[in-house]
């Protein structure tokens, strides 16, 4: 066989099982370790550039990370794609600071308010254009995007939103007493070698603040990943994957195919929501001008990047867009490259280049590139009923190189 | 009544430069039912090449208006075929990606090479008024962008009804296969396709910031895109004529409907996204455009 794996693991046994805690215990020492390492001193040096990766960047990503999963179900897996997800974004920060700011509501529980409306608003304003077969979804919210920052801008609606100058909230994510916060950092400190990353002496009381908000936003997006990952493993989800690779077909198979497809909007509108809750209560403002056209265009590159089709995808594409974009916005010389290139709207074309880069050379994003590497050393295999390792059959050759092509790149 | 007046003339300068960029759209749409997002960026760029043209080079408007008209044309046609010739035409989300790609990277070189700052762009059209009655006045202006979107829809008209490429047009856009079948070269029929919609687009864009009250910038066409988008949509996306009665309606509503109503000014543009709205709930096909009829 062309490419036999170095291990394979049989489903269901119990070096599958520590395969896979290994794996979530490597997962989260590393989130313990970043946190803690980034926290507010640690620093990047790319070509020459310092440039800070801090908690509350990491937040940030968290934010997008969780909008990029909402398009992953209605573009990933619904194959409907929407241009606005930056509306349903920036109505969960506004309505989440507005009822924080006012009406003095803990941040968890304005879930409870930022979730339903925006998965009834998605369900509005998608039902017309998930009716039809087409791109119309793309237009009509393209359309939502764009006004998105006049709206919250309105005479009207000044007294909630404030205008032009931006919904200032602070924050009341403190985190608690009973958590060694300190006695973690310490212990991080005491690595021969390694210790000097992790700064010096306790946290101060923002920094602990900044660890505790990421900690609760990363609990935040799991859950999110633990609901979309039942759903798209349940029934509705092959629904929705049906829809995706044949209109047709599903139609005829029962289906019904615009409520499917609405309600896969409307979840998406919802997870966009929930990543607004995140952002505002990390940055403590919700201004118009990070509500842009331009910050939906970004999820969808966030979108390919990481993979379209591929949950997992989420973080990476969320990664690469919070820090992208900021990398290249401060970095103002490099080797080679003109200055004048370097002070313009770098990011934005950095962004352009990469969907179009990959999209031609990586059509799966990130995800199928590092699985495939993956199925090179590691390969788990389902188990037969007499408890043989089954035979392994390698489905790229079976299929031909199209087939994963096929799978990673649904059509609209 | 004046004021009315006024209003109305308003609203035909507006829309029929948004009859312009929803011509370009619909000439895609019409081939391959692909929305390009970057046709508005598209028309910026040709926007510039006028302006650099005319005021660095000193060449004479109209013929700037050309020249960057057909250098825009000879980029998209370069860019259908490097970057969108490639993917399958009938796999639309790879292409979309392309398009949303081009858009953010064409407005980001544009901000590079020519900076955010406004720019005033030279006139196209005579100054002054052509009629007055009362104290509503028509301008030049007016006049002329209404002209040229009623030229240039004709022209379009009678070059895919009488000319060879035309006929071939149109056969891929009736059936993609059935005219690869019967010996249609595709590919270059789909690459003029791009290259006259980013023609007309540049058009668009140049009489557009032509207008005295208006100002260029590599952001000025992401807003006229929306409005295009919905004019193209209520028209009939695969309608050239569509696209004008689309463009004009969608401009009137701007200027007419909203100045009456208690919608605040900011929020023009969101008629255009209940427009679109509206048309897909009631006429999805459009009012000039043929309904999607599909064979199980």
């Amino acid at each position: 066989m062309a490419n036999t794996p170095r291990f394979t693991i049989v489903e269901g046994s119990p070096q599958q099982l520590a395969y896979k805690w290994v794996g979530i215990a490597l997962f989260s020492l590393f989130l313990l370790l970043i946190a803690f390492a980034y926290n507010d001193t640690g620093s990047l040096t790319l070509l020459g550039n310092d440039y800070t990766i801090s908690t509350p960047r990491l937040t940030k990503a968290i934010a997008f990370i969780i909008c990029i999963l909402g398009l992953q179900v209605v573009a990933g897996f619904t194959g409907q794609l929407s241009l606005g997800q930056g509306f349903f974004f920036g109505t969960g920060a506004y309505l989440s600071a507005w009822l924080v700011a006012d009406h003095n509501w803990s941040w968890f529980a304005t879930l409870l308010v930022v979730v339903p409306a925006c998965f009834v608003l998605g369900m509005i304003v998608g039902i017309p254009a998930l009716r039809i077969k087409g791109l119309y979804l793309a237009l009509v919210t393209l359309g939502l995007a764009a006004i998105f920052p006049s709206l919250v801008q309105l005479e009207g609606l000044k007294p909630y939103t404030n205008g032009a100058g931006g919904k200032q909230v602070s924050s009341d994510l403190k985190a608690p007493d009973w958590l060694p916060l300190d006695g973690i950092a310490a212990i991080f400190q005491k690595i021969p070698l390694l210790g000097q990353y992790f700064g010096d002496g306790d946290l101060s009381s923002k920094e602990s603040d900044r660890v505790w908000i990421f900690f609760l936003m990363v609990v935040l997006a799991v859950i999110c990943f633990k609901l979309v990952s039942n759903l798209v493993n349940s029934r509705p989800g092959r629904a929705l994957r049906a829809i995706r690779d044949n209109e047709t077909s599903a139609a005829v198979t029962g289906m019904n195919l615009s409520l499917y497809k609405t309600l896969s909007f409307g979840l998406a509108s919802a997870l966009g929501g929930v990543g607004g809750i995140v952002y505002v209560a990390e940055l403590g403002i919700a201004s118009p001008g990070d509500f842009t056209q331009l910050i939906s265009i970004y999820f969808i590159v966030g979108l390919v990047v990481g993979g379209v089709g591929t949950l997992s995808g989420a973080v990476i594409g969320g990664l690469v867009i919070t820090f992208v974009p900021d990398w290249a916005s401060s970095t103002q010389e490099l080797p080679v490259v003109p200055e004048r290139w370097l002070s313009g709207p770098t990011g934005p074309l950095i962004m352009g280049v990469l969907l179009i880069v990959l999209t031609f050379v990586l059509p799966g994003g990130v995800v199928a590139g590092t699985r495939k590497l993956k199925a090179k050393i590691v390969r788990i295999v389902p188990r037969t009923p007499d408890g043989d390792i089954a035979e392994i059959v390698d489905v790229d050759e079976l299929l031909g190189d199209d087939a994963e092509n096929e799978l990673a790149a649904p059509s609209v | 009544m004046d004021l009315f007046l006024n209003r109305v003339f308003d609203g035909l300068s507006n829309g029929a430069t948004y009859a312009l960029i929803a011509l370009a759209l619909v000439m895609i749409f019409k081939a391959t039912t692909l929305i390009n997002f970057a046709q508005g960026e598209f028309a910026m760029i040709g926007a510039f090449i006028v302006l650099v043209l005319a005021t660095e080079r000193g060449v004479p408007m109209w013929i700037a208006v050309i020249l960057a008209m057909i250098i825009a044309g000879l980029g998209a046609a370069g860019i259908e075929r490097t970057l969108i010739r490639p993917f399958d035409p009938a796999d639309h989300l790879p292409l979309v990606i392309i398009t949303l790609g081009l858009f953010l990277a064409i407005n980001a070189i544009a901000g590079i090479v020519w900076r955010f700052d406004p720019r005033r762009f030279p006139e196209l059209f005579p100054s002054g008024n052509a009629l007055t009655i009362g104290s509503a006045t028509l301008t030049w202006y007016t006049v002329g962008v209404v002209c040229t979107t009623l030229i240039t829809a004709s022209l379009l008209t009678l070059l895919l009804n009488k000319t060879k490429i035309g006929l071939a047009f149109r056969a891929v856009s009736s059936n993609l296969e059935s005219s690869e079948l019967v010996g249609v070269r595709v590919g270059p029929t789909l690459q003029f396709g791009w290259a006259i919609a980013a023609a007309v687009g540049a058009l668009g864009a140049a009489v557009f910031v032509a207008n005295p009250v208006l100002q260029l910038e590599p952001t000025i066409m992401i807003r006229v895109l929306i409005f295009a988008v919905s004019a193209a949509a209520l028209g009939g996306l695969d309608s050239l004529w569509g696209a004008i009665i689309g463009g004009v309606a969608i401009g009137m509503v701007q200027s007419i409907v909203v100045p009456y109503t208690p919608i605040p000014n900011e929020l023009a543009l969101a008629t255009a996204v209940i427009v679109l709205l509206l048309v897909l709930i009631f006429k999805p096909a459009g009012l000039l455009g043929t309904a999607a009829v599909e064979r199980v």
